[in-house]
């Protein structure tokens, strides 16, 4: 089926694909006023806790935040990629492209957990034998509170969107997406994009902010 | 609204034949019920649902009126008592409140008052009242196992390292019921800008699409935020550390501050979908156009937009800044202005109307009455310097129930009896419809107007005892309590009854303007025989002259 | 292939640009104060996204609005959520563990 199918509220195929692109926009906002809810956590603890971020931001791997920042972009662009070449109808390309954005997904994801591990092992979670002591403790732990909730979140979202693309690239092996009806290439590269968003006001946050003095 | 979907001969037609096809008797099996993406089946899964919860959240404050009964608390604990009012609270909340008229009334009348098929997401709708379901099961079987103490509004650190009970369980609920919110939000919204039918320009759009568009803005974007902040709190709660966590020097005002900027705007979720009923009833009973109409939408959308921006008054006496307590006292009083010009539109609509008091018109004369009050009463809490002495009294409890109970719940029952043919295809008991309405409207004020002097005379809210001289007001709230416990059980029987036997309901009983008036009652699956085309502005009643010589003419008496 | 990835390529490389320099100002001598300069590249690498890969510029009017929208009441968020704690005089307490 190369045409979708058209629900009988909607006048055209146009008409729906149209509505399905406002709503996940739509959605893309209450995800920026859901992150937003942590971003508004890490201002106010900084505030109170200045030298304990910046203690705990000097404890963070800035190499593998880094390298996973290009990861996210440059899966993003090919991302991009892909939906511009099934704008042109080469659907074989799209599938190519997921398949590398995906590879590239999962290397963020694979890094992530390297992170992780090397946090735990450098005893950087909160609570009884915390490595960071003394008076910035308090602070510290609270950063890396906001580092383990943000970070797993965007994770997590991440996983929603290697599932998403997975559906896409068997979609279209069917053949169920064409130059002419592509709506869920794009809503699907609406979000990926999107978690792309979400990191890089994280990484700063985390890596960059207190680095300096 | 010329081009209508059915000519008159067949509307006639449709009054007469014994059972014309329509979207209840289509098809009948369950799984064609529980799979459905109808939105006029999903709203009425979400009528059973939300029913079932109104009757738990009245169960525990029944049973909390009952134990004020006497000073010292006449027939449970303290400690049960604190998760009686809990219960009641998250029950009522998230449970009834803020999905009530949305989900049943929003999702059975927007298609067929911008004249579309369904909603724009069907599937997702369907999905946001399995979420509900989900969430609501989860937080009341943790309610019921034994709930917890902290009140609904979960404040650190009482309820990430004090309070007992199933905290985090409620909390998973209520975050699980967030995104039905969210999804239906989301779908109102993006349905009311692409699925109009042609003609149907957003001044055409009947008020009640315009308040229900509104508070889809407050689901879409406040309830994230309630989101973030249960995972933070269920986070905290879980690992015993966390950012609201005050032995690291986190910051417990923080966790009210996120609290709030979901829960203010939840209260005009709760309000402005009430507002947009009333305003589709008060001008069909009086047969005016609606006064200022431009004026009523506006002011329903600017309430959406302040209603962001005065959540610090819930946190005067919480230890925030001079400063930021200031702005957000002036800010809550700019929100009294668009809910004022409201009230006046509504008496000016009545102004020289041919007023009918048929049971939704009571209904909606009562929510003016009671919204005002609740109103009146918001300004002395929204200024700082009154609400130093009444912060968490009776007074606060009375006045947010004028909102919500006198308010909120008047309007839901008078959507559900003004629309009540049009859902069912049968006409309720008119007289019972009356009796209810005008006991609801006094045994609510006998509830709550004596809850507001002993909020004035410094009883405090959430206690289960209290000094003998409060007794008098207090067997006076109980005993309006049983009468409102009554008044509200009386509809599910006589609405009930009228399900089987109750008369068959024409096209439009009410002799309304408005789309969903000119199909059939029940209206078919796919709402509309063809799309419609809309030419007029929406309450576009007769001039009184007019109405006034038809009475003549035909003998009533005016 | 060409026609696809060109008007693209500049926006990735303009990403990678505004990244380096992030990363360029985390190690200059800025001090606490001037440590939020390190989100302008970040606020721009944002808006690169926004309007090179999500191409928010080729959207409607409702897209547009939405779009917005998450703005505005980010910003609500974030302004009206950190005055009081910007402005909260604080007084010192003893510090107590949970029982």
């Amino acid at each position: 089926m190369s045409e979708a199918h058209v629900h009988f509220q909607y006048d055209s195929a146009a008409h729906q694909e149209a509505t399905a692109l406002d709503g996940m926009w739509l959605f893309l906002a209450t995800e920026v006023l859901f992150f937003g809810a942590l971003f508004l956590t890490w201002l106010v603890s900084r505030h109170f806790h200045p030298q304990g971020f910046a203690e705990a931001a000097r404890h963070t791997e800035l190499l593998i935040g880094s390298i996973n920042t290009a990861v996210l972009v440059t899966s993003s662009f090919v991302f991009s990629c892909g939906l511009g070449f099934i704008e042109r109808g080469d659907a074989r390309s799209m599938i190519r492209a997921c398949f590398v954005t995906a590879l590239l997904g999962l290397a963020f994801i694979t890094l992530k957990g390297v992170e992780w591990t090397k946090d735990f092992s450098d005893h950087l979670v909160p609570g009884p034998g915390f490595a960071i002591a003394g008076a910035d403790s308090g602070g510290a732990q609270i950063f890396f509170c906001f580092y383990f909730v943000a970070t797993v979140l965007h994770a997590v979202h991440m996983l929603v969107g290697l599932g998403l693309i997975a559906w896409l690239v068997q979609r279209a092996r069917r053949g169920a997406f064409s130059a002419a009806s592509h709506a869920p290439v794009e809503v699907v590269g609406l979000y990926w994009s999107f978690v792309d968003v979400v990191w890089l006001v994280l990484y700063p946050l985390i890596y960059l902010v207190g680095r300096p003095g | 609204m010329s081009d209508i979907a059915l000519t008159p001969q067949e509307l006639e037609a449709s009054t007469i034949r014994e059972r014309p096809e329509n979207y209840l008797n289509e098809k009948l099996s369950l799984a064609s019920w529980l799979l459905t993406t109808d939105h006029k089946r999903i709203a009425l899964l979400y009528f059973a649902s939300i029913t079932v919860f109104f009757f738990i959240g009245g169960a525990a404050a029944a049973l909390m009126r009952f134990n004020l009964l006497t000073p010292d608390g006449a027939i449970v604990s303290p400690e049960t008592y604190n998760r009686l009012f809990t219960m009641h609270g998250v029950v009522m909340v998230w449970f009834f409140l803020v999905p009530a008229v949305p989900v049943t009334l929003g999702n059975f009348m927007i298609p067929l008052m911008i004249g579309a098929r369904d909603l724009a997401f069907p599937k997702i709708n369907l999905m946001s009242w399995y979420l509900f379901m989900i969430g609501g099961v989860i937080s009341t079987w943790a309610l019921f196992m034994g709930g917890l103490d902290t009140g609904w509004t979960f404040y650190t650190p009482l309820s990430s390292a004090y309070a007992r009970g199933y905290v985090v369980p409620v909390a998973v609920g209520i975050f699980i019921s967030g995104f039905s919110s969210i999804a239906t939000g989301l779908n109102f919204m993006v349905t009311i800008h692409r699925l109009r039918a042609p003609g149907m320009t957003w001044y055409r759009m009947p008020v009640f699409l315009w308040s229900l568009y509104a508070t889809s803005v407050i689901y879409v974007l406040a309830t994230p935020v309630l989101a973030m902040t249960l995972l933070l709190l269920a986070f905290e709660t879980i690992f015993r550390i966390g950012v609201f966590d005050p032995t690291l020097g986190g910051d417990p005002v923080l966790f009210q501050h996120l609290f709030w900027f979901y829960s203010h705007p939840a209260v005009y979720i709760m309000i402005l979908p009430g507002m947009g009923v009333v305003s589709e009833i008060i001008p069909v009973f009086s047969r005016r156009q609606i006064f200022g109409y431009k004026f009523v939408v506006w002011c329903s959308v600017s309430i959406a937009v302040i209603s962001f921006f005065v959540w610090g008054h819930h946190m005067f006496v919480a230890g925030t800044s001079l400063y930021s307590a200031i702005i957000f006292s002036l800010l809550s009083f700019l929100v009294s202005i668009p809910s004022a010009i409201k009230v006046f539109n509504w008496i000016g609509t009545l102004h020289k109307g041919f007023i009918r008091f048929d049971a939704p018109m009571i209904y909606a004369l009562g929510f003016v009455g009671l919204f005002t009050m609740g109103g009146l009463t918001g300004l002395f809490l929204a200024s700082l310097a009154s609400d130093v002495a009444l912060h968490d009294t009776y007074f606060v409890v009375a006045h947010f129930h004028y909102i919500m109970v006198g308010g909120m719940v008047s309007a839901f029952f008078g959507g559900l009896h003004y629309w009540w043919p049009k859902i069912t295809g049968r006409m309720y008991p008119e007289m019972w419809g009356r009796v209810a309405a005008a006991m609801i409207f006094f045994g609510f004020n006998l509830t709550f107007f004596p809850q507001f002097i002993l909020g004035f005379l410094g009883m405090p809210r959430r206690y289960s005892v209290y000094p003998p001289e409060f007794q008098v007001l207090n067997v006076l709230s109980s005993a309006g309590a049983t009468i409102l416990a009554v008044a509200y059980l009386m509809p599910l029987f006589y609405l009930g009854w009228s399900l089987f036997w109750g008369q068959r309901a024409p096209a439009n009983p009410w002799g309304a303007t408005g789309l969903e008036w000119q199909t059939q009652s029940p209206p078919r699956t796919e709402n509309f025989t063809s799309t419609p085309v809309v030419t007029e502005a929406p309450y576009n009643y007769p001039p009184p002259e007019a109405i006034q010589r038809e009475k003549v003419e035909s003998g009533e008496h005016v | 292939m060409r026609q696809v990835v060109r008007p693209l390529l500049p926006v990735w490389l303009g990403l990678l640009a505004l990244f380096a320099v992030e990363l360029g100002t985390a190690f200059l001598p800025l001090g606490h104060a001037f440590a939020g300069l390190i989100l302008l590249p970040a606020a721009a690498m944002v808006g690169l996204v926004g309007f090179g890969f999500m191409r928010l510029g080729r959207y409607g009017a409702i897209a547009r609005c939405f779009a917005l929208a998450a703005v505005f009441w980010l910003l609500v968020l974030l302004g009206l959520g950190s005055m009081d704690p910007f402005t909260r005089t604080e007084y010192p307490v003893r510090v107590t563990t949970y029982p």
